[in-house]
């Protein structure tokens, strides 16, 4: 039998569009002959969400978000996504966005409601839940971070500037002792300088990170949350050591307040002992704090350098 | 009825056609007769519209081909039958398809009607056999014939000829002759017959135009041919009688 | 210096001037559609189902050298495997499946329409079909063009297709991502609207491809030298212009 140019022509468009479909639908990763049904989640942060992250329940895709956008009744995230048929969404379902922003592996995770309450009918409203994005928060906070550590360098300074002030001006032994002080701030500071540098460098770093990891996907997500915990220890304790290191400041600070306070004479500064040991014991700290930070940078940045692969 | 009037055309600055008039009555077979490269082909495809003129009117049983619009041309056009100088087969379709087309085309004929008529013309034309056969297999008088059965298979009012003979023996023009004369008394038939071939000219024109320098030079029934004592035209004629040997 | 004005700019101007009086007769001839019907589907078999093998065949290989290559440049632990798959199939779909498809119709059908319709109107088909009353326009182009329009997009899926699916294959039998972790990168950054624009790319491909090459053979002049001059300048021009169109539309739409 010999096959029209019609039939021919009509059979490779039918083939055509078939393979189309499908084709899509393979890579939207949708059930290939089941039909799907569409839900809406209203979040108040969406997280990073897009069209074509993937929908799970139970760690098991079932269906993708089909569009984010920002409903303009409620202010809210409205997210538009589909599951398959096969999964019955009950009343008390409820969503949650999860997965780290910053590498572009969010997804959305679904948490059936009880198999015997009432199916959610075809477009309906699911429930929404926190989810948790460790690295999103990390991320949020590195600026705060540094702020923070800019806030004690430049209280630092500010005493520095004012012990200066004081001691260009009478002839004393406390001008030695000061001069030891001066010596150690001063050394605090470059460090801390340089310290800083590092640090946005680092930061900077992590940033950038979140660029070339985009790609870790799931599969690679337990090691990257694990790293990204450690990172956040790691801050945490860094967050610490300002504190003492603000406290040491502040105390230095009090003294010196003192100083000015005690009717301008250094006299009545170097016969007051308790004074001095207050002082010396400020000096000490911050001189331990220094000695350990040279000694052992790892202790506050060790664990930081982890980051430093990326 | 055709006429034409005063018809100018020109090519790139050279004018090729220069107030051109020309009229032939229902029923009537003009010869167009003159030199190679004066015109002829060119005043022949003003007539259906292939061409527009730069000045001067062309009518078809009264209506100017190039006032109206172009679904009108084409309606004027079906009642036309032409031979190219060239055949202008359709080199993608068989001898037989090609006179089949116009009928396909334009008439509601069943298949075998169809191939009645089809094999009736290139009964007519001598070629009954051809019609299986691609236009590049046939010889150039060949294709020339096969292009005339497809001119006249849906029996046209006007039938315009370039050339119907040139490249044919002596024997098929005659044939040739034969059919362009018959189609003309039998369906009354309007012809409009371009050659260089005084022989055919004497056979079947009742009127001969001569084209001659982008004008017509000279026209007149094919008595007054006889007895014209225009120089240039009794040259033209002198010089083709030499030809076919009389 | 006239001249060359006039080269440059007057005749291109000219040129798109006639192009588009050609296309808008075309859109006019449209609806006569019993002139073309039979036309139609044979322009369909030459345009879309003759071109079958070339396409699939150069599909199959950008798809199989997109996966080669980029699991070469692709060298470090840090990154999955599975970013092969989310590089080839977004390629495919969104450039190479209409690109390299274009370019194959270009040669292959933009010449063949030049020089069929080049050789038609030298030899006065085109003027035979006209003067028996018939719109050669509607008859001729009408159907090429349509079925540029149709048929493009099917070539497309079966690029997409065969690429995708060579891409894979290569990937897998050379060791370099096994097919899953390929299908699961492709999904993770899949995006249901690149298909939809390698659709709308290819309706454009096959609209340009057709009506360009048609503009060159309808208006040949001067015998087989100008049948010739208009089969390239068909091929060539609808090159140029499909890469024009793809920058524009990919500017637009992505
Ligand atoms: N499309 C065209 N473009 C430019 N010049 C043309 C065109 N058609 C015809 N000409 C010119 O017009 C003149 C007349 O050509 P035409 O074909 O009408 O001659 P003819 O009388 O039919 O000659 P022949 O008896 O050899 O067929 C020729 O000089 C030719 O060069
Ligand atoms: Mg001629």
């Amino acid at each position: 039998m010999k096959i029209s140019n019609e039939l021919k022509v009509g059979l490779t468009i039918i083939v055509a569009i078939t393979i189309f479909i499908f084709g899509v639908r393979y890579f939207e990763d949708l059930p290939l002959f089941r039909t799907t049904y569409d839900l809406t989640a209203e979040f108040d942060n969406a997280g990073g969400l897009i069209p074509g992250n993937l929908v799970r329940v139970n760690g098991v895709s079932v269906g993708s978000v089909n569009g984010v956008s920002i409903s303009e009744k409620t202010g809210k995230v409205e997210v538009k996504f589909h599951v398959d048929r096969k999964i019955s969404v009950t009343e008390g379902s409820y969503a949650t966005v999860s997965g780290i922003d910053a590498l572009g592996a969010v997804r959305m995770d679904l948490f059936l409601g009880p198999r015997d309450a009432a199916l959610i009918p075809e477009g309906g409203l699911v429930g929404t839940g926190e989810g948790n994005d460790l690295f999103g928060d990390l991320s949020a906070r590195a600026p705060e971070m540094v702020q923070k550590f800019d806030d004690v360098l430049s209280g630092l300074d500010k005493v520095l500037s004012e012990t200066g002030t004081m001691l260009s001006e009478p002839e004393s032994d406390f001008r030695t002792t000061l001069g030891s002080v001066k010596g150690s701030v001063a050394q605090l500071e470059r460090l801390l300088k340089e310290e800083r540098a590092r640090i946005s460098i680092i930061l900077q770093n992590v940033e950038d990170a979140t660029g070339s990891i985009k790609t870790i996907t799931s599969d690679n997500g337990p090691a990257v949350t694990k790293l990204v915990s450690d990172l956040s220890v790691t801050i945490a304790s860094l967050d610490r050591e300002l504190v003492s290191l603000g406290e040491a400041s502040r105390s230095l600070n009090e003294l010196l307040t003192k100083v000015n306070e005690g009717q301008g004479t250094l006299g009545m500064l170097v016969n007051d002992p308790s004074m001095y040991q207050k002082m010396d014991s400020t000096l000490n700290g911050i001189n331990a704090l220094l000695a350990d930070f040279r000694v052992n940078p790892g202790k506050y940045l060790g664990q930081m350098k982890l980051v430093d692969i990326f | 009825m055709i006429s034409v009037q005063n018809l100018h055309k020109s090519f790139r600055g050279k004018a090729v056609l220069n107030g051109v008039d020309l009229e032939i009555l229902e029923g009537e077979t003009l010869a167009i007769i003159g030199r190679s490269g004066s015109g002829k082909s060119v005043l022949m495809k003003h007539i259906i519209g292939l061409l527009q003129p730069d000045a001067g009117k062309i009518t078809v049983d009264g209506i100017d081909i190039n006032a109206i619009s172009y679904a009108d041309l084409r309606r004027i056009r079906q009642n036309f039958g032409v031979l190219f100088q060239g055949g202008a087969l359709f080199d993608s379709m068989s001898s037989f398809d090609n006179v089949a087309f116009p009928l396909r085309t334009f008439t509601s004929m069943t298949e075998e009607e169809i191939e009645h008529v089809v094999l009736e013309c290139l009964g007519m034309v001598e070629l009954p056999e051809v019609g299986a056969k691609m236009p590049s297999e046939l010889s150039g008088g060949m294709q020339k014939r096969v292009a005339l059965a497809r001119a006249v298979a849906l029996k046209p009012r006007y039938i315009l000829y370039d050339e119907p003979t040139s490249g044919l023996d002596p024997e098929t023009s005659n044939t040739i002759d034969d059919l362009i004369q018959n189609l003309s008394d039998q369906l009354n038939v309007t012809s409009i017959v371009v050659t260089h071939d005084m022989h055919s000219v004497l056979n079947i024109a009742d009127k001969a135009a001569f084209v001659h320098d982008g004008r017509m030079h000279w026209a007149g029934t094919i008595d007054e041919l006889h007895r014209s004592d225009d120089q240039i035209l009794r040259s033209f004629v002198k010089a083709n009688e030499y030809l076919i040997g009389k | 210096m006239i001249q060359y004005t006039k080269k440059i700019i007057l005749d291109p101007v000219q040129a798109l001037g006639r192009y588009s009086q050609l296309l808008f007769k075309a859109f006019g001839a449209v609806p006569e559609f019993s002139t073309y019907r039979k036309n139609l589907w044979e322009q369909m078999i030459h345009v879309g189902i003759d071109s079958m093998p070339i396409v699939m065949l150069a599909a199959a290989f950008s798809g199989a050298v997109t996966t080669v290559q980029t699991s070469y440049q692709l060298v470090s632990p840090l990154i999955p495997k599975s970013i092969i798959g989310s590089i080839v199939v977004p390629s495919m779909v969104l450039e190479l499946g209409a690109v390299v498809t274009g370019f194959i119709l270009a040669g292959r059908v933009g010449a063949r329409i030049a020089a069929e319709l080049g050789t038609m109107r030298v030899t006065e088909q085109i003027d035979a079909l006209e003067a028996m009353g018939l719109n050669s326009i509607g008859y001729l182009i009408v159907p090429r063009v349509i079925a540029g329009i149709v048929m493009f997009p099917v070539l497309y899926v079966a690029a997409c297709f065969v690429g995708i699916g060579g891409g894979m294959l290569v990937g897998h039998l050379g060791g370099f991502v096994p097919m899953g972790v390929f299908v699961d990168g492709a999904r993770e950054f899949f995006q249901p609207f690149d298909p939809i624009f390698g659709l709308i790319k290819c309706l454009v491909f096959g609209f340009i491809i057709t009506s360009v090459s048609c503009f060159k053979g309808y208006y040949t002049r001067g015998g087989a030298e100008g049948v010739g001059k208009a089969t390239t300048e068909a091929a060539v021009a609808s090159c140029v212009l499909l890469l024009l169109a793809d920058l524009i539309l990919a500017a637009t739409l992505l």
